[in-house]
């Protein structure tokens, strides 16, 4: 009787173990047809794929963990509600997961500045009285700070691709606009970020 | 002049790897996972309920103009067919082998027995209102039907038409589905 439980045992966590295995070699075009099928657990295999770099565009974008949350949330029902007009022909379902996470951040970062009409996080990041030796850990938390001081259409590109290493492409049907402005929308965030970065005296900015 | 991009890619780097780590907290899964339940249960009726409208408003019209045009008045007094039902508690859809019953069809003599298999109710209200009587409906629908309610069908069957009961409560809505086989002895 104990050798037939163990045996069962065994075959459910090998069983669990392979269907395990089976969604990570899935692709999320896969797994978005399962999920509209109605399959839980592929859902929760894309979510733990995917939240990550949503979770952390949000993140970066809005510099409020609750947002981002809430954001990662609102992008996984949205998907839930309009997966069906996900077209695999038009580009990954990151860039339109990343596409559903940018309206929804700019929603709230719209609203913020309705609510907070002075821009806390450029004032925070102006504030450079102290900045002489930094640590790594002082420099990265001033970069976090600039980067969310970027103009939104600056700071999507640039934490899209410089943040979450999507590619133009990914990056331009996100944003919605052609590769050459997403291109030209970085080039220009960089050039603002090393402009604080060298105000702060994170680093001497250099022109060629 | 254009600026070197190179210091600002290589900081934004050290930051990406910085962060590259930071993820949404469990309870963000725990709450879509709720989410999805219900997500799938308004899918469901919102997919069979036009489905299921159709067919008992054909049937209701049906039966409604041939009882006036064929029974004598005196008959009209008589009660409507009425069955009073227990709606079953709700079950989960994704239950590979709902558990099936037997009936047996009287028929005329020398005509062969019919036996229908049945599954249980399906509910298609969520919650499910009260409910207190209602008709059984006897309607056909393509076998996909079964498949919004989580039963497993073969993609070749899908077009098919199955048997199904609908019970219908007394303000006219579908409340639950049943899928019936026919067989014949």
């Amino acid at each position: 009787m104990e050798l037939f439980t163990v045996q069962n045992e065994i075959h459910n966590g090998s069983c669990a173990k392979a269907s395990k295995q089976k969604q990570m070699s899935e692709s999320d075009e896969q797994l978005l047809a399962r999920i509209l099928k109605g399959d839980e657990e592929a859902f929760a295999a894309l979510y733990r794929r995917r939240q990550g770099p949503i979770y952390r565009f949000a993140l970066h974008m809005t510099r409020n963990r609750t947002i981002a949350e809430d954001v990662t949330q609102e992008v996984f029902l949205a998907l839930l509600e309009n997966g069906r007009s996900f077209n695999a022909s038009c580009g990954t379902l990151l860039s339109f997961l990343y596409g559903i996470a940018r309206n929804h951040v700019l929603k709230r970062i719209q609203k913020q500045w309705r609510d907070e009409p002075v821009d806390e996080a450029e004032q925070y990041a102006s504030n450079n009285d102290v900045f002489h030796d930094f640590t790594r850990g002082e420099i990265i938390e001033q970069v976090r700070r600039a980067v969310v001081s970027l103009p939104p259409v600056y700071r999507e590109a640039v934490v899209l691709c410089d943040l979450e290493n999507a590619s133009y492409e990914e990056a331009a049907l996100a944003l919605e606009c052609p590769v050459g402005t997403v291109r030209s929308r970085l080039s220009r965030g960089r050039m603002i970020l090393a402009h604080k970065l060298a105000k702060y005296k994170v680093y001497g900015s250099k022109c060629v | 002049m254009r600026m070197n991009e190179d210091p600002v890619r290589d900081i934004l780097r050290a930051l990406a790897e910085e962060d590259a780590g930071i993820e949404a907290s469990p309870q963000i899964e725990v709450r879509l996972r709720k989410n999805f339940s219900s997500w799938k249960r308004r899918r469901i009726i919102r997919r069979t309920s036009p489905w299921v409208l159709t067919a008992a408003s054909i049937v209701l019209v049906f039966t409604f103009v041939n009882r006036k045009e064929t029974e004598p008045p005196a008959a009209q007094s008589t009660p409507v067919e009425q069955t009073a039902v227990s709606l079953p508690e709700p079950i989960a859809p994704a239950q590979p082998l709902p558990k099936t019953t037997r009936s047996r069809n009287s028929t005329a003599a020398g005509m062969p027995e019919s036996f229908e298999i049945v599954t249980e109710f399906f509910p298609l209200m969520d919650p499910a209102p009260p409910f207190e009587r209602g008709q059984l409906l006897r309607v056909e629908l393509p076998a996909s039907a079964m498949q919004m309610v989580g039963l497993p069908v073969r993609e070749e069957y899908l077009a098919r038409s199955v048997h199904a009961d609908v019970l219908v409560g007394e303000e006219g809505l579908p409340r639950a589905i049943r899928f019936v086989k026919i067989e014949k002895e």
